[in-house]
């Protein structure tokens, strides 16, 4: 199924373009090309012609100049899909050529909705990395809006190699609660564009220890296609300290929490030629503190030749546990929490993983027989598959069900800790003891 | 210039054990001469519970202040607490020997010496008796009776008592560093010398000490002490709490809770976390600042209104004209104010030692309330003394039969 893409063949640089697609996207796409003054192309595609012409973009693609007459797909995606795909050559050749694509689009109107799946689509076949940043609506814009959008998320992480996705309703935390609207949504601009700026960096940057294109696209690979980023800058004497709790606190990454869940976890690091493996190792202690311990973790160092660059450090990651299959290591304890799967479609039998091949037979055996049991009582399937002995399984599995591991909840007479003041004198004032949190208390009289 | 009267207060402090060193001047000023300080360990909620280590901190405490005054410790007064310490109002009545006859020194030592006769429980001993009012003939509210002419004389005494052996070991730990305890005196009525005038004495005040371990209450109504307690709760529960609560090591909780800590609640907008650094100097965990205060609040208005119901008892609430004067390290707690007035209807202030000269950080800083108390109380006992110097018995017995001047 891999062929040899296009982007492995790279000699130079690679070529990056940068499509917005529908009002939203080609407004973040702007801003983006406007502030953060990369190389690249920028490729703007929308259905309304308004937002074409005050676009900066060099190449613009009006979409389905007859579905919509240049008037916008007025929030109806199918009207965003026939006008797509009326102008579908005008799409394939505007992601042409490229190496990697970033697609721009604000999910949950009718272009980006309607349109995402195409362009993604047309931008794969052109051999292109895709990488998706696209927003969905707030929470107030309604839930047919939010169903649009969902669809369209789906849609486009089906094609493209990353989705970095950002909900507008957790613009709040980029900014103080009473900012102003254009500052708040230039906030989430920024950070999304800081994101596109560090694969940019990332790629195309020199260094000891460089990440290539086939890199990312590990990181990338897999998984439900939705990407966890943070990036941030720093200088200074504690640079990297900073540079990292910055990108940290990216609400992308939901700060740091949700690197718990990452397969694989890329850090790039560039900055001066004064960066020093010091700091180096302390930015990957930290991130593999927050890493699981099965996640891959990639570093790519690069050097800038300016000593006054600051340090940046930007962290990719991929959600999910769903992992390649050359990677074997992570997949038991990503099975253990779920063992109902495991269970039903009797993995043993399709299972390509080397371990004596009788066993499929034997356990297939008793699985069969205990069906009814197993039905009633899901618990003890995850006890069958570690054991390995054949014999002693029928005559465990008479007693199995006897003990039942359901939960008993105990009434907990002494259901609080008294901290430091457990092993001296109790103040007891009115029956209560004083040394227990008085929150704690609190809490239990309202129950 | 020879420093006469010099006093040296020292307290055995849950969170810390510091002595002050303080000149008191024949005017009844105090001038603060130094501030010796020790963290204190071995110490929970105002008890002695590792001998050793409060010997320790106790000698480190007082050498830290003989450096700091350039003064050598011979002796001191010695602050005790504890659950044990106990109060109640006691009266005492002599019947003057010929009728009509005038009342001297002698029947006031007496009346005083009935009103303690009291049953108490056997390992107890009796910390202070403090006179209230003097009756004479049935006469209310007579503050001296001395010269008086009547038949009958009748006191009431406030008499403060506590678990002997407990005191004695807080004695001990200071006797071990070869220093002499002249007295020993309970945290709130030390503290009450320095925060209250002579005003707020007449008007009635409450006088809340909150310490680490412990809390110190004492009333004064009508110039005299009405009702005192010990409340073993203090600024190191909230810590407990919060080490509890947000599950992050005391350490940190007090950290935290002297930082960032707030007892008003809604103040704070939603979604404000505070992030506490880890071990790597990274930003780990986050903490909600609305659930850091709860747990401060709630402990907090807890305190207030179990003293309130205490003192609701005893002490009627518009006897209290001055309202309440909040002082101990863990009246620093931001927004302690705004609780306590809540709790108790009525104003509150936080409180430092007043009439006192000397280095401004000291006195300033609530937690040496009970120990610049100390001197003042020294000093208030010395001079009794001197006049009182006649009488065998009250050499005999230092301060502790003495009458204080209220």
């Amino acid at each position: 199924m891999i062929t040899y893409p296009k982007y492995l063949d790279r000699s130079e640089t690679p070529i990056v373009r940068l499509v917005g697609l529908g009002n939203a996207g080609v407004n973040l796409a702007d801003r983006i090309h406007m502030t953060h003054r990369l190389d690249i192309e920028t490729v703007a595609i929308n259905s309304d012609q308004q937002s074409l012409s005050s676009s900066v973009a060099s190449t613009k693609i009006s979409l389905g100049p007859l579905t919509t007459r240049g008037l916008g797909a007025g929030g109806d995606p199918e009207i965003g899909l026939d006008a797509a795909r009326e102008s579908l050559a005008d799409i394939e050749a505007a992601v042409g050529g490229a190496d990697i694509i970033f697609l721009c689009a604000g999910l949950g109107g009718g272009t980006a909705s309607g349109a995402g799946g195409l362009v993604a689509e047309a931008a794969k076949k052109a051999g292109a990395l895709l990488i998706a940043i696209v927003t969905s609506p707030f929470g107030f814009e309604g839930r047919r809006r939010a169903a649009q959008a969902a669809v369209a998320l789906q849609e486009i992480g089906n094609q493209a190699d990353a989705v970095i996705h950002f909900e507008n309703d957790r613009m709040a935390e980029l900014s103080a609660p009473r900012s102003g609207v254009a500052e708040t949504f230039a906030g989430c601009d920024e950070l999304l564009g800081g994101c596109l700026e560090a694969v940019v960096r990332l790629v195309s940057a020199p260094g000891p220890l460089g990440v290539g294109l086939p890199d990312l696209l590990s990181i990338l690979n897999g998984g439900d296609g939705s990407c966890l980023f943070g990036t941030a800058a720093a200088a200074g004497d504690n640079r990297a300290h900073e540079a990292l709790e910055d990108a940290l606190k990216s609400p992308l990454l939901d700060h740091g929490r949700l690197l718990d869940d990452a397969a694989s976890v890329l850090v790039h690091i560039s900055g001066p030629p004064s960066l020093s493996l010091a700091e180096v190792g302390a930015v990957m202690q930290e991130i593999s503190r927050k890493a699981p311990d099965h996640s891959l973790l990639h570093l790519g160092i690069s050097t800038l030749q300016e000593k006054e660059s600051p340090v940046v450090v930007s962290v990719i990651a991929k959600c999910g546990t769903a992992r390649p299959a050359r990677a074997p290591m992570p997949a038991p304890p990503a099975r253990k929490p779920q063992p109902k799967p495991q269970q039903q479609p009797q993995p043993p039998a399709e299972d390509p993983a080397p371990p004596s091949s009788q066993e499929p037979l034997i356990e297939a055996g008793p699985l069969l027989e205990e069906k009814p049991l197993i039905a009633a009582d899901p618990l003890p399937a995850p006890v069958a598959p570690p054991t390995p002995a054949p014999r002693p399984r029928p005559a465990r599995t008479e007693p199995k069900p006897a003990p039942p591991k359901v939960k008993q909840e105990t009434l907990q007479f002494e259901p609080v800790a008294r901290g430091r003041f457990e092993k001296i004198e109790p103040t007891i004032v009115e029956g209560e003891d004083l040394d227990v949190p008085t929150f704690l208390r609190l809490t239990g009289k309202n129950r | 210039m020879a420093r006469e009267d010099i006093h040296v207060g020292l307290e055995i402090g849950t969170t810390k054990v510091c002595a002050v060193v303080a000149e008191c001047r024949q005017d009844g000023n105090i001038r603060l001469l130094g501030v010796g300080e020790a963290p204190s360990r071995g110490v929970r909620k105002g008890e002695i519970v590792d001998f050793e280590n409060a010997c320790s901190c106790v000698r480190e405490a007082l050498s830290d202040a003989e450096e700091k005054s350039d003064v050598e410790i011979r002796n001191v007064w010695l602050a005790v607490t504890g659950s044990h310490i106990e109060s109640f109002n006691n009266r005492g009545s002599v019947i003057i020997p010929d009728e009509g006859g005038e009342i001297t020194e002698e029947e006031i030592q007496e009346v005083e010496y009935k009103a303690k006769e009291i049953s108490l429980p056997k390992e107890n001993e009796i910390l202070h008796s403090i006179i209230q009012h003097y009756y004479v003939d049935g006469q209310k509210g007579v503050l001296n009776p001395v010269g008086m002419l009547g038949s009958r004389l009748e006191a009431d005494f406030h008499i403060i008592h506590g678990v002997r052996n407990r005191i004695q070991n807080s004695i001990r730990c200071v006797k071990e560093c070869h220093i002499e305890v002249l007295d020993v005196v309970v945290n709130s009525l030390a503290s009450a010398q320095v925060v209250l005038g002579q005003h707020q004495k007449e008007s009635g005040t409450l006088v809340v000490d909150i310490g680490g371990g412990v809390t110190d209450f004492i009333v004064y109504v009508d110039g005299a002490v009405r009702h005192s307690g010990v409340l073993a709760v203090g600024g190191d529960h909230i810590t407990n709490d919060i080490s509890i609560g947000l599950r992050i090591p005391i350490t940190r909780a007090e950290k935290l809770k002297i930082e960032e800590g707030s007892a008003v609640l809604g103040k704070s907008l939603p979604g404000d976390k505070i992030v506490l650094k880890n071990d790597t100097g990274f930003s780990g965990k986050e903490v909600e600042r609305e659930m850091l205060n709860m747990i401060i609040h709630a402990r907090l208005e807890e305190l207030f209104s179990l003293l309130r119901k205490h003192l609701g008892d005893e002490v009627p609430q518009h006897l209290l004209g001055s309202g309440v004067m909040l002082t101990g390290g863990c009246s620093m707690v931001r927004g302690i104010r705004e609780v306590a007035e809540s709790v108790f209807e009525m104003p509150v202030q936080l409180a430092r030692a007043q009439a006192v000269s000397g280095p401004t950080s000291a006195f300033e800083n609530p937690q040496f309330s009970t120990c610049i108390g100390l001197t003042k109380y020294g000093q208030a006992v010395r001079s009794e003394m001197a006049e009182d110097s006649s009488l065998v018995h009250a050499i005999k017995n230092l301060g502790r039969f003495l009458r204080l001047p209220f």
